[in-house]
This record gives C-alpha cells, structure tokens and sequence, in this order.
C-alpha cells in the first residue's frame, strides 16, 4: 500500500512533492496503522478515498501550477503599480480588515467591530513600517 | 450551468470551500499537525467528513500560498510532522465566513418561520 501511495504521489509536480511528499506519506501510514483494525471494508474505502484524493489533488496541484504568475509576472504587476510584493499585501490586508470592520458595524456587532479594530491598528502599523523601509510616502 | 455573482470587492469576498473552512476552524484555537487535522476535522464534523492526504495537502498548500496559515515550529516536531496555525489574515477570513454563514441562517430559519405561521 505504500508503495502504491509513493507511486500516486509522482502523479504531482515536483514542487509540490519536495514540499509535502514526505510529510503527506508520514500522515497517510499514521491514519492507516491507527485504524487499521475497522476491517477489511474501512480499509477498501480508506485506501479508495486515498487514491481518489491523490488524483484529484494532483490535478489541482498541476492547475494551480499552470495558472500561477510566473516570477516575470510578478515583476511586471509590481512594476505597473511601482510597489514591492510585501507592502501590496499589506495595504490589502488593511483593505480587507477595514471592510470586515465596516460590515460589523453595519450588523451592529460592536464586539467584533472593535476586534477588527485592534487588528486593522497593527495592519496599518505593519503597513508603516514596510512604507519607511521602501521609503514610500502615503 | 449554475452562475453566482458575488459582490466587486475581492478582498472582502472570497468564497471558502468546505476543506478549507473545516481546516481554518480546526486551527482557530491551537495549531495541529496532519494527521491531528483529519481527527479533529472528522470530530468537527460528527463523522460526515474524513479529508483524505491528497485533500488536506492540497488545501494546505492553498493556505500556505495565500498567507492564511503558516508552519509552525515546534521543538519536538520533525519534517514529517510539521504544524500548522492560523495567522491574523486566516482568522479574518474564518471570522468573516462564519459572520457569513450566522446572517445566512438566521435568514434561513426567519423564512422557515414565516412560511409555517401562514
């Protein structure tokens, strides 16, 4: 059975495999030898589940690959905006929290809007860092 | 062929997949390896789901990629077993999906209501 999952696993690309074969192996034999006693039918049905779940992770692995920016894309999309990658992400993270903010209070969960309110506090601090470090001004 | 179309903003609305909302929720409270994902996961569930490795991984893999959890290092853990926790963007997103989920069946049991009471 492990052989079959090493050989299933080969059906990801290489990234993928230097990344997780090993650990996705370490957890597929613990899952087996911790149930292996259910029977003979658990395991017709875990082993199934198994390779159906290698293959249609391969095929998302291999799609996620095929449709992910290149490096050269990358480069291109932070120079149109003329910001680096990191403070991109960061300013969207405020984006993101202010408008989880803003819905909270629009439901009137004051709660959770203050808890946003912490968060988007460090966001923006994390924010102004990266803008002194790349010496960007607002 | 079945269209949904969600609001503009993409940062505010990004759809989360049953996994991938079962992973989030399983880490909101302690980070947990792989194989203590597919417990807990299968606990959360009352038994309905047990994610396969391919699932879990693939998933995980998405979340790494996106920011939304990260690895975790433990002293006693080895590569074959490393951990995994929620960071501050994850736990939006999971705050946001559940806030989600509550106005969507409050919604729900509302017109279940109304709908008997005639």
């Amino acid at each position: 059975m492990k052989r079959a999952y090493a050989l299933f696993l080969l059906l990801y690309p290489r990234e993928h495999r230097d990344q997780f074969a090993e650990e996705m192996t370490s957890v597929f034999e613990e899952a087996r030898n911790q149930r292996h006693h259910r029977g003979w039918a658990w395991y017709a049905r875990f082993a199934l589940a198994e390779m159906m779940g290698l293959i249609s992770g391969a095929a998302g692995a291999w799609l996620s690959q095929a449709t992910k920016p290149s490096p050269e894309t990358s480069v291109a999309n932070e120079a149109q905006s003329g910001l680096p990658a990191d403070l991109l992400k960061a300013q969207q993270r405020v984006d993101l929290i202010t408008a989880a903010m803003v819905r909270a209070i629009g439901n009137h969960q004051f709660e959770r809007a203050r808890v946003h309110s912490n968060q988007e506090r460090e966001a923006r601090e994390n924010l102004r860092v990266l803008r002194e470090k790349y010496q960007i001004n607002e | 062929m079945r269209h949904v179309v969600t609001k503009e903003n993409s940062l505010d609305v990004k759809p989360l997949t049953e996994p991938v909302l079962l992973i989030l929720t399983s880490l909101a409270d302690q980070p947990r390896h792989g194989y203590a994902l597919i417990q807990d996961i299968e606990q959360l569930s009352s038994g309905r789901v047990r994610m396969s490795t391919g699932t879990l991984f693939g998933a995980l893999r998405r979340l790494l990629e996106d920011g939304w959890i990260e690895r975790f290092e433990q002293e006693d853990t080895s590569r074959q077993k490393q951990a995994y926790r929620l960071t501050g963007a994850g736990r939006t997103q999971l705050q946001q999906e559940l806030d989600r989920m509550k106005q969507l069946t409050r919604a729900g049991f509302a017109r279940l209501r109304a709908s008997e009471a005639i």
